[in-house]
């Protein structure tokens, strides 16, 4: 009897094994593909081998000469973490505010950031840059940033969150003399802190894949992101897919380093963010 | 410990603000404000140009060689270069319009011609340059390229770059299948047979049509060389429901069903073609260095046709690609911007277009001339029936409206209802007909 169930248990984590190890195959194959590509000659690009015949690193040079590589990384790196801090800033603040304090038009205000969410992004895309470019902003990093400091995403994620925070420990600081200032930094917030982090992820992510916004508010690829580079070997006839891939890997180094320096903060994120 | 912390993440948010204020170069990179108050005569002109030709990595060094050779040449004009995709330089310019920063010079696609006429302010050539100068200009100019950019009898789009469909092959699988790689199919029954042939004794598939996603410039030539049109005359009517187009479209949709034609979308057709697992593909012939390529290093041998035709009708190749737009406001500007668009169309600037970017010149006569193309012309003996082609050149129809792009889509959609299903084509055509019709303005 014990067997059985031992036998049945061993066959279930095999089993749960196999599917793990084929979902990370799914998601591990398309980077090696890219890598596996990017060293590949013009003539073999599209052969279905697994390992270039013959290895070159002309992608590599191609990409780099074709685009100013190093200085798009640099701005899309720039501007996602400028993006992401002032958006886990504005929204921390208003999940704060709307979960703390019962104010006049409360609701509807809320409503409103709600409905905001709803508004696709080429509604507002022509008033936005009239806006930036009035401003003189058009061509900087800035003009990036500025547009996107608050994210309504964001904020109906962190009111959920902070809803669920027990009302308890804020009544109990309060009593203790803690200032309303020093309950959101001091008591909330460190306890919150997985929470708000797997949001800054998706945020983080969110803002390094922008294409579209770049695209208008910058003219030149020195101001640009990577995202408006890799396009450049795309094209309605027909892809560069050497240099395409030598890119997307070079582009893909950054997020893979913060990646593997950060592996156990973001897993951690990810699974308290789940499980909460 | 906390208090650190926090100080140093608005630390961190500050230094990024700071950093990206420091990356702001716009006052000295905004091309218009170098107009402001006008410009006097012999004073430096600086003029913003988009083009899409920059934006592809392959295309950029030739477009640049233009620009550097014309500024060489006319020491009193900047050019300002812009790269934006093809496919969102009109949001880009549309943008750039609302905010008051309109680029001088844009590189635009044929299809929205009518839409930058009415909503660009495009100035017609004919107002902003003499009559003697301008027809002086356009003498060596392909006729029917001329008519490209024109529009209720003005020119306000100057052709650029563009090519026409051609009918590559696979010499080697036409005669690994029996068929003579000399003596390409001239018709789309030859056509049919030949790929039947070839997918029945080899490997590879038989054709592939391409056009039935993206833009419609393939299907406007499909349906012309059957006789029909997409848009009356009187550019009220749209018209890809009449019995010529239907008949076009069946053509297509019977190589499909038949099995002569392969089942791959246009971007998987490029790969098969390349892998020489394709025996015909009529497609646009700005992908003909990319074929050489793959040829080579796959060991075939890459062929073209002209565009086949339906019976004994003659065919009527419409244009791909781009027209250069005059949009600013300033005479000065608009002296120094029609400067430019006549170098980059002169016999040096079409040489330059042809052997470095791989478009067709709009000057037949150059590639005949030993100081131009000829050489150029010898050695890549494959652009050949692209430039006869020339001659049946049809402009690629622009519809009119703000929903012009949703009319094109219309069209492709009925495509490629028609061409993946077993459906009545006359039926979907005209059902597309009708609802096309009720977005003209």
């Amino acid at each position: 009897m014990r067997d059985a169930s031992l036998r049945e248990s061993r066959a279930g984590a095999a089993g749960k094994h196999a599917l793990l190890i084929g979902l990370s195959f799914l998601a591990i194959f398309p980077f090696y593909w890219a890598l596996n590509t990017s060293f590949k000659s013009p003539g073999e690009i599209y052969s279905p081998s697994l390992f270039p015949a013959h290895w070159t690193f002309d992608n590599y040079v191609q990409a780099w000469q074709a685009i100013p590589m190093a200085r798009m990384l640099t701005n899309s790196l720039t501007v996602a973490v400028g993006q992401t801090v002032t958006q886990l800033l504005t929204s921390v603040l208003a999940a704060y505010a709307f979960t703390r304090w019962e104010f006049r038009g409360r609701h509807a205000l809320y409503a409103l950031i709600s409905l905001t969410w709803l508004v696709p992004f080429q509604v507002i895309m022509i008033p936005n840059y009239v806006v930036i470019s009035d401003w003189g902003l058009r061509n900087s990093l800035l003009g990036l940033i500025i547009p996107n400091v608050a994210s309504a995403f964001a904020v109906l994620q962190l009111y959920q969150t902070f809803r669920s925070f027990p009302k308890a420990l804020v009544e109990a600081a309060q009593l203790d003399g803690a200032s309303s200032w020093g309950i959101l930094w001091r008591v909330i917030f460190p306890n919150l802190r997985a929470s708000i982090a797997s949001i800054g992820v998706l945020l983080f992510i969110s803002s390094w894949n922008d294409y579209f916004w770049p695209l208008l508010v910058t003219n030149k690829p020195e101001y640009s992101t990577l995202q408006i580079g890799l396009q450049s070997f795309m094209s309605t006839e027909a892809n560069q897919w050497g240099p395409l891939m030598a890119a997307t890997t070079i582009a893909s180094l950054p997020i893979l380093l913060i990646y593997l320096l950060l592996q156990r903060q973001i897993i951690d994120s990810f699974v308290k963010g789940g499980l909460r | 410990m906390f208090h650190t912390k926090t100080k140093l993440g608005g630390l961190l948010a500050l230094t990024m603000l700071f950093a990206s204020a420091c990356g702001n170069a716009n006052g000295t990179v905004d091309g218009t404000a170098a107009a402001a108050g006008g410009t006097d005569v012999g004073e430096k002109v600086k003029i913003t140009f988009y083009s899409y030709n920059l934006a592809i990595a392959s295309q950029k060094e030739g477009t640049q060689q233009l620009i550097d050779e014309f500024e060489a040449a006319h020491p009193q004009i900047d050019i300002d270069p812009i790269a934006v995709a093809s496919t969102e330089i009109n949001t880009k310019v549309q943008a750039d319009i609302a905010a008051g920063a309109s680029p001088d010079v844009a590189q635009l696609v044929f299809d929205g011609l009518d839409y930058a006429v009415h909503n660009y302010n495009a100035k017609a050539l004919e107002d902003v340059v003499p009559a003697e100068e301008l027809s002086k200009t356009f003498e060596g100019f392909s006729p029917n390229g001329l008519e490209l950019g024109r529009l209720n009898g003005k020119t306000y789009g100057l052709p650029f770059t563009f090519s026409t469909p051609v009918l590559f092959y696979n010499a080697k699988l036409f005669a690994d299948a029996g068929l003579d790689p000399n003596a390409p199919p001239t018709t789309w029954a030859e056509v049919k047979e030949a790929a039947l042939q070839i997918a029945g004794k080899t490997e590879a598939e038989g054709v592939h049509i391409g056009g039935s996603a993206g833009n419609d410039w393939i299907v406007q030539a499909l349906i012309g060389s059957n006789g029909g049109e997409v848009l009356s005359d009187d550019r009220a009517s749209i018209r890809f429901g009449e019995p010529e187009a239907v008949e076009a479209i069946r053509m297509w949709q019977d190589m499909v069903l038949s099995g002569a034609h392969d089942k791959l979308n246009d971007g998987e057709v490029i790969q098969a073609f390349s892998e020489g697992k394709l025996g015909m593909l009529l497609y646009t012939s700005a992908l003909q260095s990319a074929f050489i390529q793959a040829s080579q290093a796959g060991g075939w041998e890459l062929k073209a046709a002209a565009m086949p035709s339906f019976g004994d009708k003659p065919t009527t190749p419409v244009n791909s690609g781009s027209a250069l737009f005059i949009l600013s406001g300033d005479e000065a500007k608009q002296k120094a911007a029609w400067e430019f668009l006549k170098f980059v169309t002169s016999e040096r600037g079409y040489t330059i277009i042809t052997s470095k970017i791989g478009y067709l010149p709009l000057r037949p006569a150059i590639v005949d001339d030993p100081n131009y193309l000829k050489d150029w012309v010898e050695a890549n003996p494959l652009v050949k029936p692209n430039l006869e082609q020339l001659t049946r050149l049809r402009p690629w129809i622009s519809y009119p409206g703000p929903n012009w792009l949703q009319i094109e889509t219309t069209l492709l959609e009925a495509v490629q209802q028609s061409i993946q299903g077993t459906g009545d084509v006359a039926a979907i055509m005209q059902e597309a007909q009708s609802r096309a019709q009720s977005l003209m303005p």
